[in-house]
């Protein structure tokens, strides 16, 4: 009899509450797409290198969570909206004389269904979409895919289920909880209460507008001109005044709108205006809060969207450098240590490493100067890029090879070879991409000053060829003399290789295994040294793999915040069109027609869910600006977070205005 | 005088074969321009619904309704809520006034459906207010009226179209004697100054002794009529008394 209740209420809810079912569904499908990835073959490529596994795993892992809390927080929001909306079938069951024990086992049965049903669409949608995900992230890692191959986790699913499982489990609970509480009377005249309608001085609200005006802008003010370099408490200043901001700007807005309109008469006296204004001001009133909250979500959502597709754009421009060598590597050197043990060459003697005679390669020792950067350049750094050099982490100090050394590698390179007297230095960096300092430097400066010794600098602009491939985009070397008297510490001991074309694919086999080896420690009990070894292949792919991580982040949050945020604004809007219903059947009743109604909703529903838009993506623009500085503007990145978040909220408001029109009419 | 609602033989029949439910069983009657009709009836005699069929909300089985020589009957949807925007004005039990709005907005809506214009709605809100005594409420929210006054608004709201008839049903049905006493006053004044043509359905004989002429409706059919002509109020009410006491076994529905 009871799971007869609960089963039809639940066949009535797919009717009524089909947002709410939609929310689930959804929610569980990306979760377990997301989740999925590790079973796709691109990724399984990319597993084979141990640390990006490792960084895949923590960071999902960490995510599931984060982003389960998030869900079961607006699972319990919403469950407890459509709670609230079903008071008076609640009483009517209590007048009946069924005990609250019977009724909450009513109310489990119907959450169980609905869990099992939604659990079952979502991830039955979720495998769906994960064979299109694939496709995805074979295209962002840049690899191809020699055959479709279908996509199943066994793990996501499980996950999924059990993480759902708590949320569906919790909102049981809160049920419980929920039903324990309510008093009969309440239950009863659920639908009789009236709206507060909070009155408001029109003097504050216009006043408070303007406030919160004054609030926002000055926050953008401030990102604008300091970007997100400004420090760590002045950040925390501008974020703070922007939230604030949107707070009060969604406080005094309807109220402020309101006034405004209510002078034009024209406007305000057309059609059922005054209703839909009116409406509009009491959900706004009431629903401030929620909508500030959806307002930051969205405005995240867009950053998230955004950066992630931008910063694959960013890095696919990136690995377009051409790379010197095929392959680099250096052993750290440990001072303690005698010159032996911190030598490259003859670490890869004792492993019983041997370059064949097509790989060449050469030799090489870092050293570090008693000079450091900052002290260098300290004439012409301006008080900005010494934060540059503090952010970029280029300060100490200045690295050094000898001539000889470079020489060496310049030969390997097919170049010829430098001639350097006993005074003079070359200046190897790439520096002057980031610090206007360098050149300016090397324009008035002819001498470089080490221990109380002038040098002469030989070079006019500085050589932005890199030393080995994987020392990053940022180096700064010193070409010294081989007899330099100064102090000299080893810093690294190196290695670069060319492979020869006909044997590349042997040859670079043998590296990458050799450096995967290094990067597990297996050769520590041989030798303690700590050696580090990339291959080109090596280092683009790690690259792809960080831009792959970061757009499966971006997308997994950013889905789950606008899923959040549209279900919460959908929601609000069907609850708040059944609370509004006898409002509907007065307008009928004076002779407003259908077309009107229908009109009113629309318009209702629109500035409902625009003005959260509006504002986010006014907050986005400006964050995105402030932080260009960062990314390479590419407008296809642009188009995609616009068309997600268009295809997504948009979806969500349709539903939204069928579902409301739907609740008026229907009841009528 | 000139007419301006005819019911000819209507009949609403619910149901389908087999278990039919007469709730209008072949009624006929005439309403003049200036004429404050009150139809009374015991609970399920069938007044609403035929309030419900005059005022185009539901539709007759047979027959015409005839208001301003346009037969309603015949009227498209469109036509449907064109006229009932324009030629009647509704005035509801249980006031259906919109909350989130003024008394003045409120009243203003039934104006702005009809597409009139800023200045002439002001106008007419002040005039209607002046008529109805609710000036001095006019900014203030249903919440914060009586039950009186909320009735008032809505009177005002009714009439402010200036409708070729005014339907009440059951005005006086959630006010107290001393509300229902005064809102009656408006309709006696409305009905006697400004020759609006009402008509009210309601159970109540104190209610329907403010009335020209009473319809008595008992199963669907008109049982008795009752005009008012030189008699005092006083005398009318006792005359209500005796035809509600006559309408026979359900006297306690009536009262």
């Amino acid at each position: 009899m009871f799971s007869k209740i609960a089963f039809n209420n639940v066949k009535r809810s797919f009717k009524d509450y089909s947002i709410y079912f939609l929310t689930l569904t959804l929610a569980v499908c990306i979760f377990y797409s997301f989740n999925s990835l590790d079973s796709q073959q691109a990724i399984q490529e990319m597993n084979k290198n141990s640390v990006f596994r490792e960084s895949l795993e923590l960071l999902m892992s960490g995510t599931s969570v984060f982003v389960s809390v998030v869900l079961g927080g607006l699972i319990v929001y919403a469950n407890n909206f459509l709670i609230k909306k079903r008071k008076r079938e609640l009483g009517l069951y209590m007048t009946l004389g069924m005990s609250k024990a019977k009724i909450s086992r009513i109310l489990i049965v119907e959450t169980l269904l609905i869990g099992i049903i939604s659990l079952i669409a979502g991830i039955g949608l979720g495998i769906i979409v994960s064979q299109g995900l694939s496709v995805l992230t074979a295209n962002i890692l840049s690899m191809d895919l020699e055959k479709y191959k279908f996509v199943f986790s066994l793990g996501a699913m499980m996950k999924s289920i059990v993480y759902f499982g708590i949320i569906y489990l919790l909102v049981m609970i809160f049920n419980q909880f929920t039903i324990s509480k309510y008093k009969l009377i309440d239950l009863l005249n659920a639908s009789k209460r009236n709206e507060e309608v909070k009155l408001k001085n029109s003097f504050v609200s216009v006043l408070t507008f303007i406030l919160s005006l004054a609030f926002l802008i000055f926050a953008y003010m401030r990102i604008l001109k300091s970007g997100l370099n400004a420090e760590d408490t002045e950040l925390i200043i501008t974020v703070l005044m922007g939230v604030f901001g949107t707070l009060l700007f969604f406080f005094s807005l309807s109220s402020f709108f309101l006034q405004f309109a209510q002078k034009n008469k024209s406007y305000y006296f057309k059609n059922i205006n005054i209703f839909v204004l009116r409406q509009i001001n009491n959900k706004v009133n009431t629903n401030f809060l929620s909508m500030t909250i959806i307002c930051l979500m969205l405005f995240l959502t867009i950053s998230l969207i955004f950066t992630a597709f931008d910063l694959k754009g960013t890095i696919d421009k990136n690995s377009a450098n051409t790379y010197p060598f095929d392959a680099s590597a250096f052993l750290v050197a440990d001072q303690k240590e005698d010159l032996a043990v911190n030598d490259i060459e003859a670490y890869l003697n004792n492993i019983d490493f041997t370059f064949e005679s097509y790989e060449k390669h050469a030799f090489f020792d870092e050293y570090l100067l008693d000079l450091t950067i900052e002290d260098l350049l300290s004439k012409y750094l301006s008080e900005e890029e010494q934060i540059t050099i503090q952010e970029n982490y280029l300060y100490g100090p200045v690295s050094a090879l000898k001539i000889s050394d470079y020489n060496a590698i310049l030969k390997l390179k097919g170049h010829e070879d430098v001639d350097l007297k006993d005074d003079e230095v070359l200046v190897v960096s790439s520096y002057g991409t980031i610090l206007q300092a360098l050149p300016e430097y090397m324009k008035n400066e002819d001498h470089i000053t080490i221990e109380d010794k002038a040098y002469a600098i030989k070079n006019d602009v500085p050589i932005e060829e890199n030393i080995r491939i994987n020392k990053g985009s940022s180096f700064f070397y010193l070409i010294i003399p081989d007899d330099f008297t100064g102090n000299l510490q080893l810093e690294f001991s190196s290695f670069n290789v060319l492979y020869e074309d006909r044997y590349y694919n042997k040859s670079e086999e043998k590296f990458s295994t050799l450096f995967n080896n290094l990067a597990e420690n297996k050769y520590r009990e041989i030798h303690p040294g700590l050696v580090i070894g990339s291959t080109i292949d090596q280092i683009k792919e790690r690259e792809n793999g960080s831009a792959a991580l970061f757009i499966f982040l971006g997308l997994f949050l950013g889905l789950i915040f606008i899923i959040s945020s549209a279900a919460v604004m959908a929601l609000q809007q069907l609850s708040d069109a059944s609370d509004s219903l006898e409002r509907y059947k007065s307008l009928k009743k004076i002779g407003v027609t259908d077309k009107m109604i229908n009109g009113a909703i629309l318009k209702q529903c629109l500035i409902y869910f625009l003005l959260p838009l509006g504002l986010a993506v006014i907050h986005s623009l400006v964050g995105i600006k402030a932080v260009s500085g960062m990314f390479h503007f590419n407008y296809e990145s642009v188009l995609i977070s616009a068309l997600i978040l268009v295809i997504i909220y948009g979806g969500y408001f349709y539903a939204t205005y069928v579902g409301v029109k739907n609740i008026v009419k229907g009841r009528n | 005088m000139q007419q301006i609602l005819s019911v000819e033989k209507i009949e609403k029949y619910y149901g389908n074969k087999g278990n039919i439910t007469k709730a209008i069983d072949n009624i006929s009657f005439n309403v003049n321009e200036g004429e404050f009709l009150g139809i009374m009836g015991p609970s399920g005699s069938g007044k609403t619904t035929l309030l419900n069929c005059i005022s185009t909300i539901d539709h007759v089985t047979t027959g015409k309704i005839i208001i301003n020589d346009q037969d309603i009957t015949k009227l498209k949807k469109k036509g449907l809520e064109a006229f009932r925007r324009d030629e009647l004005g509704f005035i509801f039990q249980d006031f259906n006034l919109l909350d989130t709005l003024t008394a003045y907005e409120n009243i203003a809506l039934a104006l702005t459906i009809q597409n009139r214009g800023a200045m002439e709605i002001d106008r007419l809100i002040k005039d209607v207010a002046e008529k109805l005594d609710i000036s001095g409420i006019l900014n203030k929210f249903p919440f914060q009226l009586s039950g009186g006054q909320k009735q008032r608004v809505a009177c005002a709201r009714a009439i402010v179209t200036e409708p070729s008839l005014i339907l009440a049903d059951e005005p006086t049905g959630a006010l107290d004697s001393k509300s229902s006493r005064l809102l009656l006053n408006s309709f006696e004044k409305l009905n006697k100054e400004y020759q609006s043509t009402i008509l009210m359905v309601t159970h109540d004989s104190f209610t329907a002794s403010y009335a020209n002429r009473i319809l008595f409706i008992k199963d669907g059919r008109i049982f008795n009529e009752l005009v008012r002509g030189n008699d005092t109020r006083k005398e009318f009410f006792n005359k209500i008394i005796e035809v509600v006491t006559l309408l026979g076994g359900d006297v306690g529905n009536v009262l």
